[in-house]
């Protein structure tokens, strides 16, 4: 056994030495990570702070050649086709969620688990090809379209956290609610949901924060619209992340510094998003677990 | 906690979703009825805005644009995405078949500048002359440093680098590279074979970039580029321009001049309204050889009938006003006067 | 009725009304938002299959190998952006892996207490910051430090390689794929963590007694057991990297053609989707790019699929699951 001779192997000297090259390049790999992360954070705060101002989030784009606008149409837009997109995907997927966990037998609920899977594997570009084909194509592109396809997107997200959330509440719970006689359905939405209320926020918010800054079916379904047009989906929506793709590929350095600067609106906006989500989650695993 | 901040999440998504589809029912920003939706051409896109702008104060009718490439207004409007199409590209024979499928388009030629090659290099003299035949040389990958002798042939006495050319192009469907790419092809047979004319196509070297805003960016940020992009944007950008040698033999600074210049010199008017400027008469005195025609293309029977009228005729009328400031000729005559027939017919 | 677990004070045996509709409406209700996520997935493969169809009908199977995309002549292939998504993941996947490895075994093994859950969470957040974001930063900042420093310095050392040949530019297949790295490390870390937080403690400090170091602990107990979770991960990541359109978009150059070095620009299929399918200027050349978008589509389901059937297997409790691994998962 050749475990058993580790203590009196020879060439401890070298091991150790190999123990602590690895144990460098470790912390060296963990180091790197939190550097990236900082530059790019960094990157975008440094060169977007100087751009941010009250005028700056409350003007629209401005015209061709023109100075001085802003990405107050943006921040709209992207309100608009996120809250949309929320509303169709969040009480689907709950819904899906509860069906797997609550209704489905398993050999109807593990498929269902599978699709949900592949869904979320699908390239979000593609599923902008799918809604372009659905709802643009000889119509016209719009902020309708580009939140379903984001309610796609969501979809996964939303249904999997859940389903692990619903799949925590303790089963003496609902076992106590039979007991008592009441029907399933109250049980459902008078004891699950309200003990999973934290876990199914979670997946709500992650799901909010990803899709928030999703740009590739938002390039096919929602990128061609007219400056005045602030709030109505039926047309194109200005979004935050077409903005910025569009004046990153710009040469002007205004168009950069405006991208810095919409850059850090979005990143705050997905970082607060994610941070409150996972002390959501935090404490939902306390309370089920307590 | 959970609850109240649910309840404050929901209150406030609930309060976007009224705003959405409170504005969708009633009139968006001051139009009366839904606007005008139109997609294509970058080159027209400067001009376009100052329209948009202008229209709207005017006739409280709004506008929408989307700067996609003349390729994309091209495919837009044939599958009726978009109310019109803007090109810079006319229609080839094909398109208008796939176009027509749905009810017969027309085209007609709205604003008049120029394709104008810019370049970015360290050491070379301002305003470099080349020529057709260089240009070819350079985009078929034949002439590969800034100080090859044909091009030294055409700068006597200047200090050319040895810097690499790095020919900028556009990826995506554009007029630009179509009256590139259609100049190209009638100074240089090699380069009609090789790489043909149309509003995208395979270049044999160089680096591609995404609209003129993106060819603009990726010129300046390389030392030893060269590409092609709307007047407008030249200017605007202030990229250094090549002066090119036009029929005459002359070497005539590209703007609205030169560029006015080389249409008067032409008068033939195609069947479908095409205009094209690439071929020019040895006697056409400081044009600019790679002035290009846009065209808007809209059908002729739709529900926006009457308001595509009413903004066609404003652009090929009032509208030219703002073009000289941002690099536009005024539109000639005659091609003033074939543009209001062709207008009559929509809605007819 | 108050909501609270157990605050219904009376014995409801008899079922009213509400009762009768409710539980039949509520399996119907949620019955029908699964055969809606059903329906996603089938409609998706549908409609793109359908808008692809002109397109494999004209070029069939033999598409795959085509290095051709010229408008002019019609004749359209995927060989370059299969290349180009195979180099660009590929690479990343090599980078990060390794990469994700050691930062787990940092988190687990190395990092003081106190400072695991803060580390854990800024990787995690790597992971949220949208690609767009990533692309803008690799246009701005990593793709000039690409050119002016570290190809280079690549190309002066390892010249003689096809793969570092070439002029140095901020664009091409290296600058991708390191943005492709930045984007799928935090997703490969998250779940080989998870990963290694399962392995039994008794197991590792019977190592420790018998006078293991601890990366040969590492190398014997950890990394062993945990060899369906990493492998799982790095699926998973591929995934994402296979799948990643705009910031490579942004970062690639969006040339033709098979090149060897990775300096040059090229494209990959969910770029050149990216890049050219709204501005497409004929019926056939979209129907190309849907026909990338199949290939693609295709591509990622079958990688995803892998992934989580390798995860799955390999014994990751259902209930472990933090936020990140919602987005990737």
């Amino acid at each position: 056994m050749e475990h058993a001779l580790y203590a009196q192997s020879g060439g401890l000297r070298r091991r150790r030495r190999v123990n602590r090259a690895v144990e460098l390049t470790s912390t060296v790999a963990a180091v790197l990570a939190v550097a990236v992360l900082l530059l790019v954070v960094g990157s975008v705060l440094l060169k977007g702070l100087g751009a941010l101002s009250i005028h700056f989030l409350t003007t629209p784009t401005a015209l061709f050649g023109e100075e001085g606008g802003g990405i107050s149409n943006a921040i709209i837009g992207t309100a608009i086709v996120v809250a949309l997109a929320a509303a169709m995907a969040i009480p689907v997927g709950l819904l899906v969620a509860i069906y797997t966990t609550e209704f489905a037998p398993p050999r109807i609920g593990n498929p269902v688990r599978f699709v949900l899977d592949v869904l979320n594997g699908v390239p979000t570009i593609v599923t902008g090809i799918f809604v372009y084909g659905l709802l643009v194509a000889g119509r016209q592109q719009s902020g309708y379209a580009a939140a379903v396809a984001l309610a796609i997107i969501m979809l996964p997200i939303v249904a999997r956290t859940a389903q692990e959330v619903l799949a925590l509440v303790p089963a003496t719970l609902k076992e106590a609610a039979h007991a008592l006689g009441i029907a399933h359905w109250r049980t459902t939405m008078r004891v699950t949901l309200p003990t999973a209320a934290g876990g199914l926020l979670t997946g709500a918010l992650v799901a909010v924060a990803r899709v928030a800054g999703e740009t590739a079916p938002l390039i096919l379904l929602c990128s061609i619209f007219a400056p005045g047009n602030l709030t109505d989906p039926r047309e194109g929506l200005a979004t935050i992340p077409i903005f910025i793709f569009q004046a990153s590929e710009s040469p002007s350095p205004t168009a950069h510094t405006e991208a810095w600067a919409a850059a850090l609106v979005l990143i705050a906006f997905v970082l607060v998003l994610n941070l409150v989500a996972r002390a959501f989650y935090a404490r939902s695993r306390q309370r089920m677990e307590g | 906690m959970t609850k109240r901040l649910l309840s404050v999440g929901l209150a406030l998504a609930l309060a976007i979703l009224v705003a959405a589809c409170g504005s969708s029912s009633g009139e968006s920003s001051g139009g009366s009825g839904s606007p005008l939706i139109g997609a294509g051409s970058t080159l027209v896109a400067p001009l376009m805005s100052k329209w948009q702008s202008d229209y709207a104060s005017k006739t409280e009718a709004t506008v929408t644009y989307g700067a996609i490439g003349s390729g994309g207004g091209i495919d837009q409007i044939t599958s009726r995405t978009v109310d019109f199409g803007a090109s810079d590209a006319p229609l080839s024979e094909e398109q208008f078949e796939e176009a027509n499928a749905k009810g017969e388009v027309e085209q007609i030629p709205w604003a008049l500048s120029g394709t104008v090659p810019a370049y970015n290099v360290s050491g070379a003299p301002e305003n470099l002359k080349l020529s057709g035949e260089v240009l070819a040389g350079i985009y078929l990958g034949e002439i590969t440093s800034w100080d090859d002798p044909a091009i030294a042939k055409l700068n006597p006495g200047a200090g050319l680098p040895n810097t690499k050319i790095t020919p900028v192009y556009r990826s995506d469907g554009s007029g630009d590279t179509y009256a590139f790419t259609n100049y190209l092809s009638t100074i240089s047979p090699e380069f009609k074979s090789k790489v043909g004319t149309s509003t995208q196509v395979k270049f044999p070297t160089g680096v591609g970039a995404e609209k003129n805003d993106g060819v603009s960016a990726a010129i300046t940020q390389t030392d030893g580029a060269i590409g092609y992009v709307g007047l407008a944007y030249a200017l605007q950008n202030e990229l250094s321009m090549p002066l090119v040698e036009n029929s005459a033999g002359e070497f005539p600074e590209p703007g609205v001049k030169s560029v006015e210049a080389a249409a008067d010199a032409v008068s033939k008017i195609g069947p479908n309204n095409e205009i094209s400027l690439a071929e020019l008469p040895s006697s056409a005195a400081g044009a600019y050889p790679i002035s290009t025609y846009t065209y808007v293309i809209a059908p002729l029977e739709s529900d926006k009938a009457e308001a595509l009228k009413k903004f066609i005729a404003y652009a090929i009328g009032a509208g030219q006003e703002f073009g000289p400031d941002l690099d536009f000729a005024p539109l000639p005559k005659q091609v003033v006067a074939a543009g209001k027939k062709a207008i009559g017919k929509i809605g007819s | 009725m108050e909501a609270g677990a157990l605050s219904t004070p009376v014995l409801r045996a008899r079922r009213n009304r509400k009762d009768r509709i409710g539980d039949p409406l509520l399996r119907g209700l949620s019955g029908l938002a699964a055969a809606v996520a059903v329906a996603a997935i089938l409609g998706i493969s549908y409609e793109v299959t359908k808008i692809a169809s002109p397109a494999i009908s004209r070029f069939g199977l033999g598409f795959l190998t085509v290095n051709d995309w010229n408008p002019v002549t019609e004749r359209f292939g995927a060989a370059p952006f299969l290349y180009g998504t195979v180099v660009t993941a590929g690479i990343a996947l090599l980078l990060a892996a390794p990469l994700s490895i050691a930062i787990s075994v940092y988190l687990t093994e190395l990092a003081p207490q106190r400072l695991r859950r803060p580390v854990a969470t800024l990787v995690d957040m790597l992971a949220a910051i949208p690609t767009v974001i990533l692309g803008l930063w690799g246009i701005l900042v990593l793709g000039p430090f690409m050119r002016d420093t570290i190809e280079p310095a690549l190309k002066s050392a390892f010249g003689f390689l096809p793969i570092f040949s070439g002029d140095p530019s901020a664009f091409g297949y290296l600058t991708a794929a390191l943005i492709l790295t930045i984007m799928i490390t935090p997703i490969i870390t998250s779940v080989t963590r998870e990963v290694f937080e399962t392995v039994p403690g008794e197991l590792k400090e019977g190592f420790y007694a018998l006078g293991a170091t601890r990366w040969e602990m590492v190398r014997r107990v950890v990394l062993p057991y945990s060899r369906a979770g990493i492998v799982g991960g790095a699926m998973l990541g591929l995934g994402r990297a296979i799948g990643e359109a705009i910031a490579v978009a942004q970062v690639i150059g969006g040339a033709y053609g098979i090149h060897a070095s990775l300096f040059h620009t090229g494209g990959t299929l969910a770029a050149q989707i990216a890049a050219q399918f709204q501005g497409a200027p004929n019926q056939l050349q979209r129907s190309s790019l849907a026909y990338l978008g199949l290939i693609l589509l295709v591509f990622a389901v079958i990688v995803n699929v892998i992934a989580r059937v390798i995860v799955r297997r390999g014994g990751l409790e259902e209930a472990e699951f933090t936020p990140t691994e919602a987005e990737a998962l």
